[in-house]
């Protein structure tokens, strides 16, 4: 790094030093678990009497199991993309607002992130509910006879994930566009691009970093999401948290559940960086 | 002692564990843990069954730790040797489960005072009946004028959209499974029925929830308006005010043991038995059978009455009669299939 050739060593030895008890506790509460979890995977029985891949076998050959993996990875994208839509508005009144307005949308972002998720999740079976707020007005205006099905859909799930997940979108969002020089804009103007033009030539590629940074935080909650996923999801949308779930505690087969939590991690990290990716082609793009 | 990798291990990672913290090892002076279940079960343990088996074991420290059946057996999975909890508390599933995996120790029935007296149906020395838990038909009676009679009227075209039910993963959803397979000819040993039925109930399907508690709050939306439902689910919904009534099937009503077990290598065996026995005693099971916690006993002596004796069973020779008890042995040789089958075809 950039910063770490001009430190002198022995500096660098006590930073080194400092984040000696965070990697102490990673390694004890968070690496070796893994290891553990990677090792009860490798067994070819449930009962772990003998070692094998024969777990990874059955699971990847398992046409259900992979839909399950393909729709949890796309649930997360469709809740990423919906946080983008509605969260980047938010950020950009933000970045215009005088400071009085910005600490308002500071604290009306942050709020949910101050009640428990089950509160929140549970007000979203209220309000998609059979009778809940969307139907009854829905069913006023006279715009559907009859009350449609938006709990335990995926669409009504979408919608729930993005609500939960969108402070993890704003924040960084609101970070990134605050660091973005206003006189790049007035200098893209004044040179005849048009607004639009200013936006995407300018404004997008440099709040990158924040979408980037948003997106993977919201798509790694919204796929991980279990509360969220079961209750408004129903038990008939399977998702991987729940499929771990059954596997692990309702079957007690831990070594199909700990292949398919493998499994799943390296999905979503391999999301993860394929995000990362994105991020870096589209802003040499852009640089062009 | 058989050996197999599972087990060596957690016997590695625990001894790592001891080593870092010797304290853990000492686990002798600790209380008595009995990991109840949570909500409504956890009330009636902690007003009722403590302060009764304090009371009538000089005072002896307790612990309540609540939580579902499966955390229990994963927990005392984890740490057999050193178990964190005493005494389990189980659905019939399950606790075949924590037996065949070796983490239950048989309960001393011959120092017993109460087991002699509980019912046939309750009596297990690796683990008795404290009470039952009873299955029946739940329904909204604003919406649902007529009251249901039998499991047969969830097919009616009338409720079309408006039938709720749990999937398997919980013990209600796999009862109510075996059920629908028994009256269609099929039963434990043979779902292919159940699932026949299920098929041609999809179109009154409104939602499959993931547990009995998610199924409840869909009554309390008015998601849903007739399902399968849990006798003591329903009375904490009525003593909200949700409109929500309990109806015992005409073909019988089904019910699950909750049975009570002492952990292998508890360190507090003794307060272990004498805790099951207070669970098992007529004054406890007596006070926990009226409102509001309205649980079924499972000791002869107790009588009938009240909420249980007019909507249940009026006395204990009904409650054998109309109560099924499903073969929960051969449940779990296919629960596996089933679910991974109902993962795959139940699509609502």
């Amino acid at each position: 790094m950039a910063s770490g050739r001009t430190t002198t060593g022995a500096s660098e030895r006590g930073e080194g030093f400092l984040a000696l008890p965070l990697m102490l506790f990673y390694l004890l509460f968070f690496i070796a678990p893994l290891l553990l979890l990677f090792a009860v995977s490798l067994h070819a029985d449930k009962d772990m009497a003998a070692w094998g891949l024969a777990q990874y076998a059955k699971a990847l050959s398992d046409g259900f199991g992979l839909g399950v993996l393909f729709d949890t990875l796309r649930l997360g994208v469709e809740t990423t993309l919906l946080c983008l839509l509605l969260g980047f508005p938010l950020a950009w009144l933000h970045r215009n607002a005088g400071p009085r307005w910005q600490g308002v949308i500071i604290l009306v972002t942050v709020l949910p992130l101050l009640t428990s998720v089950i509160v929140r999740t549970f007000a979203w079976i209220v309000i998609l509910g059979r009778q809940g707020i969307v139907n009854t007005l829905l069913l006023e205006l006279g715009l559907t006879e009859t009350p449609l099905r938006l709990l335990y859909t995926h669409g009504g799930l979408v919608i729930a994930l993005a609500q939960v997940q969108l402070p993890l979108m704003v924040l960084p969002l609101i970070d990134a566009l605050q660091k973005l020089d206003p006189n790049l804009e007035s200098a893209s103007a004044a040179l005849g691009a048009g607004r639009w033009r200013s936006f995407f030539r300018i404004v997008l590629p440099l709040s990158l970093p924040g979408i980037i940074a948003g997106s993977v935080l919201t798509f790694s909650a919204a796929v991980t999401a279990f509360i969220t996923q079961s209750l408004v999801g129903g038990g008939q949308q399977l998702y991987m948290p729940m499929y771990i779930y059954q596997q692990a505690l309702t079957l007690q087969n831990w070594p199909f559940a700990a292949t398919i939590s493998v499994i799943f991690m390296v999905a979503v990290l391999f999301c993860i960086a394929l995000f990362n990716l994105l991020g870096r082609y589209t802003r040499r793009y852009s640089a062009m | 002692m058989e050996f197999n990798r599972r087990e060596a291990l957690l016997t590695a990672l625990g001894t790592a564990a001891l080593s870092l913290f010797p304290g853990m090892g000492m686990a002798q002076a600790r209380k008595l843990v009995f990991a109840t279940f949570t909500g409504s079960w956890e009330e009636a343990h902690r007003d009722v069954l403590v302060p009764y088996f304090r009371k009538t074991n000089g005072n002896a420290e307790i612990a309540l730790d609540p939580m579902l059946s499966v955390d229990q057996i994963a927990k005392v999975t984890a740490a057999r040797s050193n178990p964190p909890i005493d005494v389990m508390l189980h659905d019939p599933g399950p606790a075949l489960v924590a037996i065949g995996q070796d983490l239950v120790e048989p309960f001393p029935t011959a120092q017993s005072k109460h087991y002699a007296d509980l019912l046939p149906e309750a009596q297990d020395p690796f683990g008795p009946a404290i009470f039952f838990q009873v299955v029946g038909i739940t329904y909204n009676p604003e919406k649902i004028k007529t009251p249901p009679k039998s499991w047969n009227d969830l097919w009616k075209p009338e409720y079309k959209g408006r039938v709720g039910i749990t999937n398997l993963n919980s013990t209600l959803g796999t009862g109510f499974m075996v059920e629908l397979a028994k009256m269609k000819g099929g039963g434990e040993a043979n779902i292919e029925p159940a699932f026949a039925a299920l098929k041609a109930l999809q179109p009154n399907l409104a939602a499959v929830a993931a547990n009995p508690g998610a199924l409840a709050t869909l009554f309390q939306q008015g998601q849903i308006d007739i399902g399968p439902g849990n006798f003591n689910a329903i009375q904490l919904l009525r003593a909200r005010g949700v409109p929500v009534e309990f109806v015992k099937p005409e073909t019988g009503a089904i019910a699950f043991k909750t049975s009570i077990h002492i952990v292998k290598n508890s360190p507090n065996a003794k307060l272990a038995a004498a805790l099951i026995d207070a669970a098992m005693s007529p004054e406890v099971q007596a006070v926990l059978m009226k409102s509001p916690y309205l649980i079924v006993p499972t000791n002869k002596k107790v009588k009938m009455e009240g909420e249980i004796s007019k909507v249940l069973a009026k006395d204990q020779a009904e409650l054998q009669k109309t109560f099924i008890f499903q073969d929960w042995k051969k449940i779990n040789e296919n629960r596996s299939a089933w679910i991974d089958r109902f993962n795959r075809e139940i699509k609502v």
